[in-house]
Formats: structure tokens, sequence, C-alpha cells
């Protein structure tokens, strides 16, 4: 530790050299990317074996359309809009757009309440002791019972989706960002305490940077449970969403559609996870070491 | 003790019975000093630590052993602040300890280092805590000066996460020194360190404070680190702890450097000290019915 003799680094005397380029093997290659390949041919196999499936005629087509009716579906429904002045709207773009938006705003107001909710309830004791109860009774309540509720109180309204979406999507934004403060680590708070950190202090530079991974997969729980708020609520009323379009197509026996919008929730979702898997990976480096 | 080879040994130290020549200044006050926790479920209270009365001086290197679970931990904690004495009470520089204050610093076992700050940001996190009237220029010179000093420089923008065991505990020896406090705590700073490393960092640590004059507190399980960097070393018995016997070591220093481990003064003491702490072990690792 003293500047004349640097002997605790051990090894680190002479550095030039240590890193050199390599090239990859082919093996490596193969072990990096190889499950990338395996996973294109993987689902071209399977769209190819729906394809021959649904062509034999061994399922009636109104079950199970064509691989190639379902995409050519999903083509015509993302790449037209409906006229103006239309009462219902059959593409998909204009309900995937209504949907995305109502979740967005569901999402945005669960955090603006959620956050700030677990926050408090893991940092006071008597708001945790007030609020606890009935966190738990929501959290374990089944949301789609709400429903029937909320379109009597608001009708098919967007309002009433929108509730719906926040009541999905806020109770694991809460659980989560309460957990957080709770399990803060003890040593972390000792040594800023050591430091002379102040009760605020604390807060803002142990227990919220702690906090922030927890927080953020709460939101990425909340999306989960989000879109299941999206399309309960499109689905038992209003005339527009994805919900609907699901609905709207299996009324109409319209399989291919169905099963195109089914395909695009698929993708929708497996975004948004992605996306809060990378910023959790972003803000909290040190976890994704942790746990991979 | 007729075969106390390394300077006076003080057996059955009596509260009060502080060892301070007449020049020393007393540091650290500890008199009569009683505390522990509050077993909630239980509704009990655990007693950690019985009537410790220690004086530690200016400049001292005083190291605490004795069996895990003995208080130590407790008694640094105590110092720093962070808990309350029962009974008895605390001084630092002459005032009662009320709570954690710039003229003392503590490295942890653990290392305790904010996982989302880089080496440089951790290093820096005591001034942004505590104003200790340096201006910007100052702070930043310190930083760049300690972590040249625990020979980081170049992993300024790692992250703990990034560096390996010995090089995050030296994170946590620059982040305690960049105050530079008047007294060091440290609790078992290289338990969770390999051997190698360990001991080239004693050394360090050793000819840091002999040049900086600090007073450090320093916890061990370790009777060799013990011996290696200790002025005093105070042996804690098993629940409640105690002080069991006060030891000097009369060893050359730098120690790291004159190789004491070969002396035969080194080994009687070695053995003398685990003779004391062999009991308290036992009854640590087979409970209290033995």
């Amino acid at each position: 530790m003293s500047t004349e003799s640097k002997g605790i680094a051990v090894g680190e005397a002479d550095d030039s050299g240590r890193i050199q380029d390599a090239e990859w093997t082919a093996g490596e290659v193969w072990q990096r990317h190889g499950s990338k390949l395996v996973t294109v041919i993987n689902l071209a196999v399977f769209f190819c074996i729906w394809e021959l499936f649904a062509r034999s005629g061994a399922i009636n087509a109104i079950f199970l359309p064509a691989a190639s009716g379902m995409f050519s579906a999903l083509w015509d429904g993302l790449t037209t809009t409906s006229p103006p002045g239309a009462v219902i709207s059959g593409s998909i773009r204009d309900h995937l757009f209504y949907s995305l938006t109502n979740l967005s705003v569901g999402l945005a107001i669960a955090c603006v309440i959620g956050i700030p909710a677990g926050l408090l309830m893991g940092g006071n004791k008597y708001v945790e002791t007030v609020l606890s109860p009935y966190v738990w009774a929501l959290a374990s309540l089944p949301r789609i019972a709400l429903v029937p509720l909320f379109i009597l109180f608001l009708g098919f309204t967007v309002k009433m989706q929108v509730t719906i979406i926040v009541l999905s999507a806020v109770f694991p934004i809460i659980i989560n960002a309460w957990a957080g403060v709770k399990t803060t680590e003890q040593s972390l708070l000792s040594a800023a305490r050591v430091f002379g950190a102040s009760r605020y202090e604390l807060y803002l530079k142990v227990v919220l940077p702690y906090t922030l991974p927890f927080i953020i997969s709460g939101i990425q729980q909340g999306i989960g449970r989000g879109l299941i708020g999206v399309i309960i609520a499109e689905i038992f009323g209003g005339s527009k969403g994805l919900g609907f379009l699901i609905r709207r197509a299996a009324d109409t026996f319209d399989s291919a559609l169905m099963y195109a919008v089914l395909l695009v929730l698929v993708v929708v979702s497996l975004t948004l996870i992605q996306a809060t898997r990378s910023l959790e990976a972003y803000v909290a480096p040190w976890r994704r070491v942790n746990s991979v | 003790m007729a075969n106390s080879p390394a300077g006076t040994v003080r057996r059955d130290a009596a509260p009060g019975t502080s060892p301070a020549p007449a020049s020393a200044t007393p540091v650290i006050v500890s008199k009569g000093l009683t505390v522990g926790y509050k077993l909630h479920r239980e509704r009990k209270r655990l007693t950690a630590l019985r009537d410790i009365s220690l004086t530690v001086n200016a400049g001292e290197f005083v190291v605490l052993v004795g069996p895990s679970g003995c208080g130590k931990t407790t008694f640094i904690n105590a110092i720093a602040g962070l808990i309350e004495p029962w009974e008895g009470s605390i001084e630092v520089n002459g005032r009662p300890v009320t709570g954690p204050g710039p003229d003392r610093a503590m490295v942890f076992q653990d290392y305790a280092l904010m996982p989302w700050r880089t080496v440089e940001s951790n290093i820096r996190m005591p001034f942004e805590l505590q104003d200790l009237g340096l201006s910007r220029e100052e702070m930043d010179e310190r930083v760049r000066r300690y972590i040249d000093l625990v020979d980081l420089t170049g992993f300024e923008k790692s992250f703990p996460y990034e560096l390996s065991g010995g090089m995050k505990q030296r994170v946590g020896i620059a982040r305690a020194l960049v105050s530079e406090p008047d007294i060091l705590l440290a609790d078992e700073p290289f338990a969770a360190i390999d051997a190698m490393t360990r001991e080239a960092m004693q050394g360090e640590l050793e000819r840091f404070v002999a040049k900086t004059g600090q007073t450090v507190v320093f916890i061990t399980h370790s009777i060799d680190e013990a011996i290696t960097l200790g002025d005093r070393i105070v042996v804690v018995s098993y629940r409640p702890g105690r002080i069991k016997e006060v030891v000097d070591v009369d060893l050359p220093r730098p120690r790291f450097d004159h190789d004491v481990k070969s002396l035969p003064e080194y080994s009687a003491l070695r053995d003398h000290i685990w003779r004391l702490v062999k009991d308290e072990a036992l009854q640590s690792a087979y409970g209290d019915k033995r």
C-alpha cells in the first residue's frame, strides 16, 4: 500500500503482450452462434410441418389454418389500415396501436402509483402495517374477477380497460419495490452510516440504488400481467384492441387472422420482456454476473 | 508469567487497568462497557460484551482476538458509533461516542462496497457523506493518491464485481483512509482473502500506519495476523465477551520485513495466545454445555 513498494499487485508489473488477438476456431463460432442457427431452422421446420399438416386436411381449417394463410393475414393486417370513417377496423396495425397505447398508459400509471407505494411500505413500518393487508388481498385476487365490476362502474370504455391494466400491473411493482427496500444489505447500510450518511442519505444513496433492479423486475412482471389485463379487458368489452380482434376473428371464423394476432402478442410480449431484461442488465450489471 | 517471552503479560485485566504509559494520549477509552442486542422474537436481551474497560492510545495498533460470536465486532461497532452502550461508557478523543464521525473509519470483512459504484466513486463516497472542509481539487487529489496507494491505478472505472477479493478489500481500505481518520477500525478485513495476498497486505498495512501514526483497532481470528500486526493483543472470552487478557507484543518493527516468525519469542507468544484462545474456541465450537 505504499507507493515505493507496489508489492500487493502481484504480477502486474509488465502488461505488454498480456492481451493478444485470438481468432475463433470453427468450434467456438458454433458454440457462440450455433444456438441462433438452430432456432431459425427449428422454427422453419415447425412452420413447414404446420403447413403440411393443415394442408393434409386432418384438421378443419376453421380450427387450424395453414401457416401460409396466417402469415398472409399477418402481412395484410400489418400493412393495411382501415379507411377513414370506418366503424370497425379489421387491421391488426390499428388494434395493435390501440392496445399498446393503453398498455403504456396503464403501465405508466402503475409505476407512478406502485414505485412510491412500494418504497414507502419498505421504508416506513406504519405505512407497511396499514397498507399490506390491502396489497396482499388485491394482489392475490385474480384480477379477471374484477372485470364485471369495472364494466358496471365505467362501462365499455378506455377508462375501464386502463383501470384493469393498472390493477394488473401495479402489485408486482409494489411488492418488488417493497422487497428491495426490505432486503437492502445491512453491511452496505452500516458502511454508509460509518462514513457519515444521514437517514435521508441512506435512502437516497444506498436503499434506492439497491432497490432499482428490484423495481425493474417488478415492471417486467407488471408488463406480463398488464398484457393479460389488456386482452381480458378488450375481450370482455369494447370495439378496439387486439383482444377485440381475437374475439371478432373467432366470431367470424377467420382463424388465420386469429392466429396472426396470437403471433403478434407473442412477439410483443417477448420484445417488452427482453427490453426490461436489457435495462436491468444495464443498470445493475453486478446482478447479471451473480445470476448467470 | 514466568515464561512470557515478549514483554509484560497482564492477566485478568480488571476494569480500569489500562496499560497506558504516562506520556501516551488516550484516544479510545472504554469504561465498564456492556452492550448487546435485543432478540425481539424471544423477548430477550443478549449481552454481547460485558464490562469492557480498555484504553487505546494514540498511534497504537490494538488487535482483538477471540472465538466467533464473542462480541469483537460489537466492540468495534460501539467505537464506530453504530450501537449505543447499555452500561458504562465509550469515549473517543475525550468525547462520548454518540454516533459515527469523521475521526473514525472502518474496513469491513465483506468489503461492503456499493456494487453500483465504480472503484473511484466508492472511494469518494466518504467525501459525499461528510463535510471535511476540503476543496474539490483536494478531494480529487486525495482520491487519486489513495487509489495509487492501494495500487488500483487503472481500475478507477471498474466495478467491484469485476475485481478479485484482494482488490475489493484494497478499495475498502482506500475508502477508509481517504478521509485520513485518526482511528482506523478493521473488522477481519483480510479474512476472505487468500493467504499469500493476505500476508502482503498485512505488510503494507503495517508500514502504512507506522508512517501515518494512525490508531488502529483490528479484529482477527488469526493469531499469526494478531502477532504480526499488533502492539497489544486483547484476548476476548466467549459469551458474554470479556477481556481475558491483554498481551503486549514487543517484537521489532516492521515485522513483515524482519521475518519475526522465525524468532523464538514469536512461537512462545503464539503458543501463549493459542492457550488463551483454545478454551474459548472450544466453547464456541461445541456450545456451552460441553
